[in-house]
């Protein structure tokens, strides 16, 4: 087994992407650089969202998780002045808390079941921002969300948030330390664990883990990165409402992680990154756009069931073949 | 006090009776045989002794303690570990990571050293006792194959290996050579024999194949229709009227 | 809440809940049958109260045989997702489900792009005036909501217990092998059973068209209902989910009239998780899903 070849493969396209990303903004338009802020969250909320799924454990609330931490920061930031060092790590906590109670009725439930009933209580949270208008604001949300501020003007370490290159790699920050984190986690043995859970749950139990208490922590896991990525929504967009997390953005996520496939860290980057692509690609059919996505979506479950992450192999022995190495195993 | 102690033990499914108050005590270091035909109830005593399921009536105690209507995983914590009847196995991981992966309870599984790895040692010494449990089962040259490309003697091996990881006291083997043919067989009885020769570790077994049950049991249990209808050494088992008339016309026996 | 009002809001629950069952069978009886589930139900739903919009509105034809229509035409929707969308996916019940959210999509576009995005099209009232009881008035175009799902779902009651093919349904959803050793066609099985389920949903739709706002996006409130009312009910049981159905219409609408509908829809979520933690099988189920 030549174990470094394999993953200097990995890593050498790694620091490539993270190149280009640095790169970016002296090259695109500001409105551009906004677009590619939000696909970075989204990055974040897709990775996040594949943790979620290797116990088997597919949701419909991971975008309404997103929005807790989203809401949280709007309303720690603009309602109690509260810095933003301080609230999103808040922002973060109390999506975790979210996470923690729905799973307890979620984690009596398996598969489907799981499925449609994280969406229903998700669904109870849109309807909590909706109903109370302190603090969520009921339907118009929380507007006029403070930019970040660090430092003041003449200070030596002073960034000006009001321009959004500095925001954009703010954001890619968190980006790179999440995906980090969660590429650390994914190849764990808590990572493996889950990964059991979802092949034999029973054989899990028989060797010790429990397995209720393991569906628990992988929720708050994946909540805490949601709550992450809303918080840095919340920054960006600096207004938030509870339209922003309907069932149709849920819809959107579950698209990413279709395309790209799930079995592999790499599957829901692969899908994020070429889903935005596309989406952006066909702005000029307007209305028509959901008609191509619902297309690809079905295209995609019915012809190619793992994602476009099936294709990696091949694609690696492909560059193998290039540099005249044999592929291992 | 016995160190594993079944105290008048049953389970019910709506109106069928899977177990009817069995009593069994096993003693440190015995092999102890459970057996009896189809559907008597044996996996279902398996199941409810491992936390499984919950039972109607009854207790058991383990190591002095009180264990029925605990978590399973919680009993295996404890130490009382059981394998299944099915060649149960995570298919898409090697033998070996397998076997890693049943070392969960001795390992740091704290999500801090899930992020950076601080526990290093503790992992290398998991790594080096899955190697050791995967050669004394002589399963070396199938260390780096995918669990689901083995062959199925193997795959019920490494159930056993997985049990072991655990580092169990009590091993409970449902069916261990079910589903295997003679050299298999002769493979894992002499497993199981060197398992409590060399580790001390106590055995109860259910099985069906009466020569394996013979040739490895101190003791036997016979179970029909939820009941224990038998107990004694094996000559003592093998010349009962009524173990005898439980399995007539049943083959088991002479096989 | 005075008499009058309680009388009003117990009919109005009566209506309510009458359509919640009509629409939640179809989903109870397609899980039975194909261990599939029908994101876009509610989807279906819409296309019941376009065909009223089209048939009715813009054709002029009368409304019952407008209503009447929204069966078989809902039902061949229904079974061309069983067909390109179920049976490719089969065994696997969240490839199927994320399908048919694909195809929601496609049919509020397709819906949207013929007849209007998001505009209201309001659909004239053809049974006007109210009824009279206890001194309360309950418009007629509600009230005849009522026999129309007991009609509906008897129908479907007798079909399942006293016809063939309806037995044959039966069977599938106990034990498909079974069925399938007994010489009962899966896949004719699957067919029928998406069959019925766009034909109710299509005929509530249908009869709703003159209630409530005719848009692509309307199905999504009742589909989701009906998901609840199902999982309450037990995922597989008929029986359960005509009666989650009346708990429901009778939670939404009562707390809606006290309170506000945010408020009513807050309550049946909730409701329906104290039902999963206490029964995970729903009221009637005894599978768990
Ligand atoms: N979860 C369950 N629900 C209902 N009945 C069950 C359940 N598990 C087992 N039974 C019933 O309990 C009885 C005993 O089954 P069990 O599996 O314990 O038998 P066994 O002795 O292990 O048989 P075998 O030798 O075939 O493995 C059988 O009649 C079986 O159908
Ligand atoms: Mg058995």
């Amino acid at each position: 087994m030549s174990k470094s070849n394999s993953s200097s493969f990995i890593w050498l396209p790694v620091v490539i992407v993270i190149g280009l990303f640095c790169f970016a903004p002296q090259v695109v338009s500001a409105y551009r650089l906004e677009l590619l802020t939000i696909f970075l969250i989204n990055v974040i909320l897709a990775q996040s969202y594949r943790l979620m799924t290797t116990t088997g454990d597919w949701t419909l609330c991971h975008y309404i998780l997103m929005g807790v931490g989203a809401y949280a920061t709007g309303i720690l930031a603009k309602k109690f002045g509260v810095p933003f060092y301080a609230a999103m790590p808040l922002a973060a906590v109390i999506t975790v808390g979210v996470s923690l109670i729905l799973a307890l009725p979620l984690s009596r439930t398996i598969g489907f079941a799981f499925f449609i009933a994280s969406f229903a209580l998700g669904e109870f949270i849109r309807h909590v921002w909706l109903k109370f208008h302190t603090p969520f604001g009921g339907a118009r949300g929380v507007n006029g969300i403070p930019k970040l501020e660090i430092g003041q003007q003449g200070d030596w370490y002073f960034i000006d948030f009001w321009d959004s290159t500095n925001f954009y790699f703010f954001t890619l920050i968190f980006t790179v330390l999440a995906l980090l984190v969660l590429y650390r986690i994914d190849r764990s043995r808590v990572g493996n664990a889950w990964k059991s859970i979802y092949a034999d749950s029973e054989l899990c139990e028989s060797i010790g883990i429990n397995v209720t208490r393991y569906r628990v922590l992988i929720f708050c896991v994946a909540g805490f990165f949601a709550g992450i990525a809303g918080s840095l929504l919340a920054y960006q967009v600096g207004s938030i409402d509870p339209h922003n997390f309907e069932m149709v953005e849920m819809v959107y996520l579950i698209i990413w992680v279709v395309v790209g496939g799930v079995k592999t860290y790499w599957g829901p980057l692969i899908g994020v990154f070429s889903m935005s692509l596309v989406f952006e690609l066909a702005r000029p059919l307007q209305e028509w756009r959901p008609l191509l996505f619902g297309l690809i979506l079905i295209l995609f479950l019915v012809f190619m069931p793992g994602g476009l992450e099936t294709l990696l192999p091949r694609i690696k022995s492909f560059f193998l073949g290039l540099v005249g190495k044999k592929e291992v195993r | 006090m016995s160190f594993f102690s079944v105290k008048g033990l049953s389970k019910h499914f709506g109106g069928l009776v899977a177990n009817n108050s069995i009593d069994l005590d096993v003693e440190k270091g015995e092999i102890r045989g459970v057996i009896g035909p189809n559907g008597a109830g044996k996996t279902t005593f398996f199941n409810v002794v491992s936390g499984f399921y919950t039972p109607t009536s009854g207790t058991v105690e383990f190591k002095g303690k009180v264990i029925s209507g605990l978590h399973s995983s919680k009993i295996a914590k404890l130490g009382a570990v059981r394998t299944f009847q099915r060649a149960a196995l995570f298919p898409e991981f090697t033998v070996l990571e397998n076997v890693i992966i049943a070392r969960h309870l001795n390992a740091d599984t704290s999500l801090l050293n899930a992020i950076f790895r601080h526990n290093t040692k503790a992992e290398a010494g998991n790594l080096a006792r899955s190697k050791e449990i995967i050669e004394f089962l002589g399963l070396k040259d199938e260390q780096d194959n995918l669990a689901l490309n083995l062959s199925h003697g193997h795959q019920r091996v490494l159930g056993v290996a997985m049990a072991l990881a655990t580092e169990p006291e009590l091993l409970m083997l449902d069916e261990p050579v079910a589903g295997m043919n003679s050299s298999e067989k002769a493979v894992m009885v002499g497993l199981i024999k060197k398992i409590r020769d060399t580790w001390g570790i106590t055995v109860l077994l259910v099985e069906h194949d009466m020569k394996t049950v013979m040739s490895l049991c101190d003791k036997i249990t016979v179970l029909d229709f939820g009941e224990k209808l038998a107990e004694g050494l094996p000559e003592e088992i093998i010349n009962n009227d009524k173990v005898i008339e439980a399995y007539l016309g049943a083959d088991d026996i002479v096989a | 809440m005075g008499f009058e009002t309680f009388v009003q809001t117990f009919a109005n629950a009566l209506v309510l809940g009458s359509i919640y069952a009509m629409v939640a069978v179809g989903l109870a009886l397609a899980f039975g049958v194909m261990q599939m589930a029908n994101f876009s139900h509610g989807e279906l739903f819409m296309a019941g109260a376009y065909v009223v919009y089209v048939l009715y509105s813009l054709v002029g034809l009368p409304f019952l045989v407008a209503v009447v229509a929204a069966f078989p035409i809902v039902a061949l929707i229904g079974m061309l997702f069983e067909r390109v969308l179920f049976r490719p996916t089969r065994g696997n019940v969240l490839s199927g489900f994320m399908a048919t959210a694909g195809a929601g999509f496609i049919m509020q576009v397709l819906v949207g792009q013929q007849w209007g995005v998001g505009l209201m099209r309001s659909v004239v009232v053809p049974y006007k005036g109210s009824a009279e009881i206890l001194g309360a008035a309950i418009s007629w175009q509600r009230l005849v909501i009522i026999p129309a799902t007991i009609i509906m779902v008897g129908g479907l009651w007798f079909f399942l217990k006293k016809v063939k093919a309806g037995k044959g349904l039966r069977a599938c959803a106990q034990d498909p092998e079974a069925a399938v050793l007994q010489g009962i066609s899966l896949n004719k099985m699957t067919s029928l059973a998406m069959l019925l389920s766009g034909g109710f949903a299509g005929v509530s739709g249908a009869l709703m068209a003159p209630i409530i706002p005719v848009t692509p996006y309307m199905g999504h409130v009742y589909g989701v209902t009906a998901f609840i009312v199902v999982i309450v009910g037990g995922m597989a049981s008929i029986e359960g989910a005509v009666l989650a159905a009346f708990i429901l219409g009778f939670i939404h609408t009562f707390i809606s009239t006290v309170y506000d509908s945010v408020t009513a829809t807050m309550v049946g979520v909730l409701f329906m998780a104290i039902v999963l933690v206490v029964k995970p099988t729903g009221l009637l189920g005894n599978v768990k899903v």
